[in-house]
């Protein structure tokens, strides 16, 4: 075994092991706090690794791999385990390891106030989803990342519903779980028929144009769900009813960008299906200006912020459509790391007032210095303003699209870079400048250490991530040079000019109404017609097919069987009265049967 | 004593019922305890000694191992033979296992406890039995040892419940009280029996057809029976044993006997009975005759299809509990059966490995379901609400149970249903693998919901007095089961690595080129 490869296995499963003796060892979990211990141990150990392994890709470029037979089928194997370390997942390994890390020290305060019994499990399901998603990343084989990526699902199901005693807390969790595990059945399907093809789950297979169009669509299927993207976005704005550290890791960092890296770890099968990337190319910038517009109208922070992600996978999904693994994934770093930031200053700022409403807020930013600049900065990165991380990758998403499909996506990105920099601008202006808005506001104080270190962590990688282009896309084997184009120019000063615009809107006092294009966005948005149509979907197709069914199977099928054991009784009762107990019955059956006989007798012996 | 492993494994179970009914009722408490002892030792037995079996299985040779021999009917060629094979192992350690956790999870069953244990172990002895046997008539008569008690356990311990009349067959209702104990009992045996019925005439035609001298199943496997009878006699055998396993349309014993039987029963019947139907038609049905398997497959792999899905939307119906697992287990029991259907190896795999998965799944369920019904004294989810709150230990392993009947990677669940519709997609059968794969999409909706309405939410509400959490015995076998769940999820090999040999040799068998009518229409 190499030095990597344990580098990898230690950072898969230390947090199995942490999870598995929380989930065990019932007494010490139950106490709370020493659950919160064992989770960031875990998770400290697993980025200490991920960072050796991240280390040692600097100079090694050759990807190394440790498999064991999982599934076979006498001398076949079918399916195999293990870890697989290159640049890919090496990289992704401390974006996940780091973020989880920072959310869950930050949880420590943030949850504070739940009864022990909770809190533990909050932190075994944090040490347990930290593996999930590791299984994914340093996966070998499609099929062992599909494991990863349902086990996600699974804690990300039930960290929604964390509040369970909360009926929209509980509806959320189900629903997510229902919108992705739709989508999945494409990855399942797409395994199917890559495995039909080819005898293995390997990504790296040359497949013929049909197959490879059709295995990359299912898998899009899946990708969609999973990031949220149109028409499956309906999941993450509701998944907002989990605590808010959870939105940070998982509905912002990472597991939602488990769909963008999926297309970026299967990158071999994609490049084989120009097809399927126009259509990621369309959707994700479809989506990136749709889900900007709906954040456009959100007052509650946690959904802005949702639908922005929506928004920024939307530009993800476009560069990998474009064609550039590269934009795409680096988009997915910086974002995972200013995203994280801004969910965990919003939920710093949300505990100190205790609602999700910015117009609750107000005046943040002298009671709270840290947690404002954390999102301002953050802000700022996602605006793409120049010389912060969302800027860099911004730009090379945007240069991957220019030109693609008669430009319109481009122009949809840049729109939606505008939209971004107004919606941030006027989360930023009404929770953190102007007067407090209620007494809560006017009181609140910053938030303790636990909170306010991890908010500092991530302000680090939020400003100077930009500036390791070239180094991750070395360890990707791939190359990065920044120039300052037209592109950048133009996107950072649309950026800039949303800014403008918003602190004209917002800027300058509480409104009372909406400028009209806003007031018109917002009266569309409130139709929920998307999710409508799945309800009416579920209400009138799923559920009525199931009544029938079911009353087939209870009043026909089985009526049948029942019908069968009437008529056997019927039959029964029908032929009793031959059985009638006179004497004369039974002389004239007698009778009857010797006239029989001497009938056949004398005739039957014709034949 | 090694060498009587199999008939210790075998007779345990009986010979604990035969003491269980000569302990003495009048001391109390004391009798209660001792019942209950010794019941749980000869469980015990079984258990550890199926655990040694499948220890003690050389699996790089294959074939039968431990065989033992004892003449029954030498004139006929009755021969009480048992031996292991790549199957059984996994298959006893599967009843050892549901035995030893139903015979914990019915520590507080009240009234004729000592009847109740013993028809128990009886029909767990029969079970073993099965799945070691190598000589058909015993085959059978083991398989109508387990089958039949099951009468009179769903008769006199089981509960009623109300089916309003409706429908065209509106008129059986004057006749039959339809949801009653009774009634279930009696339509759960009488169905069985004629699929029995029809095995009976299946192995006598194979027994007289192969010279009338034995009945061993090894021998058997090698005759060639000519194919018209292999394909008139394929069916009976398939819908013999199928009734069993649930094929559709003859699965409607199924979900009013699992409601009305008491937990350990229905943890025992869906968990291991249904499996003794699916193992028939597979090692008598298309092991033994081949050509009809070949002939009749693509209507039995559709009809699992159909299973499969119709389970699980008849499933997402109901909203009384053990309804829901009843149907459910309709529907994975058709994943046994389109594994099958399939003739691959990866198929026969994923078939065995679901009986196994699904076994422990549904033991868990069902002795969840028992220790929610015995404090809630409801089985209507719609009346339920918040139980997380008062017995968050069941609602934990209750969603474990679920996760893995919707397929979750990581849990046992997985690992068969994945391979069955890999198998199935592999052969090119389409349209047996997308039922499938929606079928586990639908569970994944009808599971979360159940879930969500009876453990999620605020509550529960005032009318629930005593609710709380699993206590000492049932702890054991909720953790027993569960954990099987997960282990075999991530390791599936602790038990794959037996029941490949067994599937690569059978399916050899019925893939065995046949003279000249190789080709089927």
């Amino acid at each position: 075994m190499t030095r990597p490869v344990m580098y990898a296995l230690v950072a898969l499963w230390t947090p199995a092991i942490a999870a598995l003796a929380l989930a065990a060892l019932v007494p010490l979990r139950k106490k709370g706090w020493p659950a919160a211990a064992v989770a960031i141990f875990s998770s400290l150990v697993s980025l200490g690794s991920a960072i050796a392994l991240f280390m040692d890709r600097l100079h090694d470029e050759v990807p190394q791999q440790l498999v064991a037979p999982w599934i076979h089928a006498g001398s076949t194997v079918v399916a195999e385990v293990g870890v697989r370390v290159d640049g890919i997942s090496a990289s992704m390994l401390v974006v996940v390891t780091l973020v989880a890390t920072c959310v869950q020290v930050f949880s420590v305060g943030y949850m504070h106030d739940e009864p022990p019994a909770a809190y533990g499990r909050y932190f075994t399901l944090h040490a347990l989803f930290l593996f999930s998603m590791n299984t994914l990343v340093i996966a070998p084989n499609i099929l062992q990342l599909f494991a990863g990526w349902e086990l996600v699902g699974v804690t990300s199901y039930l960290l929604i519903g964390f509040y369970f005693k909360k009926p929209s807390a509980a509806r959320a969790a189900v629903k997510a779980f229902w919108v992705t595990k739709f989508a999945d059945m494409g990855l399942l399907f797409g395994l199917l028929v890559l495995f039909a093809a080819t005898g293995n789950f390997g990504w790296d297979a040359k497949l013929s144009h049909g197959v490879a169009t059709a295995v990359t669509l299912l898998f899009f299927l899946a990708v969609v769900g999973k990031s949220a993207q149109f028409p499956l976005h309906v999941w993450l704005p509701d998944a907002m009813e989990g605590p808010t550290p959870v939105s940070a890791l998982l509905h912002a960092a990472t597991m939602v960008a488990a769909g963008v890296f999926l297309v970026v770890r299967t990158n071999p099968l994609f490049a084989q299906a120009p097809a399927t990337r126009m259509v990621m190319l369309g959707l994700g910038a479809a989506t990136a200006l749709f889900a900007a517009l709906l954040a456009l109208v959100q007052t509650d922070i946690k959904k802005t912020l949702a639908y922005s992600t929506c928004s920024q996978l939307g530009y993800m999904v476009a560069a990998l459509g474009a064609g550039s693994m590269l934009g795409g994934f680096f988009h997915l770093t910086t974002h995972a790391f200013f995203k994280a930031l801004l969910f965990l200053a919003a939920g710093s700022a949300i505990h100190a007032v205790h609602s999700n409403e910015i117009t609750d807020m107000g005046g943040l930013a002298k009671k709270m210095p840290i947690t404002a600049s954390a999102f301002i900065v953050g802000s700022l990165a996602l605006a793409g303003v120049p010389g912060l991380s969302g800027f860099f990758s911004k730009d090379l998403v945007l240069e991957a699209v220019e030109g693609q499909l008669s430009n319109v996506p481009y122009a949809a990105l840049m729109l939606t870079a505008f939209l971004t920099a107004f919606y941030m601008g006027k989360v930023v202006f009404v929770a953190f400048f102007g007067k407090p808005s209620n007494e809560k506001a006017a009181h609140a104080h910053e938030s303790g250490l636990s909170m306010s270190g991890p908010l500092m962590v991530l302000m680090v990688p939020t400003v100077v991530a930009g500036y390791f282009g070239a180094t991750f896309a070395h360890v990707q084997g791939e190359h990065y040079h920044f120039h300052f184009g037209t592109g950048p120019a133009v996107a950072s000063s649309l950026g800039l000019a949303g800014i403008v615009l918003a602190y004209f809107v917002y800027g300058r006092g509480p409104r009372t109404e909406q400028p009209a294009a806003v007031a018109l966005v917002d009266r569309i948005a409130k139709t929920r017609l998307v999710n409508r149509v799945y309800e009416y979907g579920f209400h009138n197709v799923t559920l009525v097919v199931a009544s029938g069914l079911a009353f087939v199977d209870r009043y026909v099928v089985d009526g049948l069987i029942n019908l069968l054991g009437y008529g056997a009784i019927e039959a029964g009762r029908k032929a009793r009265p031959i059985q009638s107990g006179f004497a004369p019955d039974y002389v004239l059956a007698v009778v009857l049967g010797v006239v029989g006989l001497a009938v056949w007798a004398v005739f039957g012996s014709w034949r | 004593m090694n060498s009587h492993l199999l008939s210790i494994i075998v007779a345990a179970p009986a010979i604990a019922a035969l003491i269980v009914m000569f302990i003495s009722e009048r001391d109390g408490a004391n009798s209660r305890l001792a019942i209950r002892l010794v019941s749980l030792v000869g469980a015990a037995i079984s258990f550890a000694g199926s655990l040694v079996a499948i220890r003690t299985y050389d699996k790089a040779l294959g074939g039968l191992q431990r065989v033992e021999d004892y003449p029954l009917i030498p004139s006929f060629g009755v021969h009480v033979k048992l031996a292991l094979d790549g199957w059984g192992g996994p298959l006893l350690v599967l009843t050892g296992v549901i035995l030893f956790a139903g015979v914990l999870a019915s520590w507080t069953v009240k009234t004729r406890d000592r009847e109740f244990f013993a028809l128990l172990l009886v029909l767990t002895a029969g079970v073993f039995g099965v799945f070691v046997s190598q000589d058909l008539l015993v085959f059978f008569l083991f398989y109508e040892i387990a089958v039949l008690p099951m009468y009179v356990l769903i008769g006199i311990w089981g509960s009623s419940h109300k089916v309003p009349a409706r429908g065209p067959f509106k008129f059986v209702w004057n006749i039959f009280d339809i949801g009653g104990k009774q009634y279930a009992a009696m339509k759960l045996t009488l169905m069985l029996l004629v699929g029995s019925a029809a095995i009976m005439a299946a192995i006598f035609v194979l027994f007289l057809k192969a010279g009338g001298t034995t009945f061993d199943m090894g021998v058997l496997a090698n005759t060639k029976y000519d194919r018209q009878t292999q394909i008139i006699v394929f069916p009976l055998v398939w819908l013999g044993f199928g009734t069993l396993a649930g094929v559709f349309p003859f699965h409607t014993w199924s979900p009013d006997g699992h409601a009305s039987a008491p937990t350990a029963v229905s943890m025992l019947h869906a968990g291991v009975l249904m499996k003794l139907g699916a193992f028939g038609v597979m090692r008598v049905g298309m092991v033994i005759l081949p050509e009809g398997a070949r002939y009749w497959v693509p209507v039995v792999g559709a009809v699992a299809a159909i299973n499969v899905l119709y389970g699980a939307f008849c499933a997402m119906n109901q909203t009384d509990l053990k309804y829901i697992i009843a149907y459910s287990s309709v529907s994975h029991m058709g994943v046994v059966m389109l594994g099958a259907a399939t003739l691959t190896t990866t198929g026969w795999n994923g078939a065995v490995f679901q009986m196994v998965a699904h076994g422990i799944m549904t033991g868990l369920f069902f002795a969840l379901v028992g220790l929610v019904y015995e404090r809630a004294h409801t089985r209507a989810i719609l009346k339920m609400g918040g139980f997380a709150n008062v017995m968050p230990g069941v609602a934990a392993f209750f969603t474990l149970g679920c996760l893995s009947s919707l397929g979750l990677p990581g849990t046992a669940g997985f690992v068969s249903e994945f391979m069955v519709f890999l198998a199935a997609w592999k052969s090119q059968h389409y349209f047996w693998a997308i039922p499938g794969v929606l079928g586990a999409f639908i569970t994944a909706i009808y599971v979360l919901r159940a879930t969500r309405s009876i453990f999620w939410g605020p509550g529960p509400s005032h009318d629930f007095h005593d609710l709380s959490d699993a206590k000492k015995t049932e702890w054991g076998a909720i953790v027993i089961l569960g954990s099987c769940l997960v282990i075999l999820g991530f390791w599936p090999r602790l038990i794959l690595d037996y029941i490949d040999p067994g599937s690569v040799e059978y399916l050899g068998k019925v893939l065995a080129p046949v003279s000249a009518l190789a080709r089927l229409p």
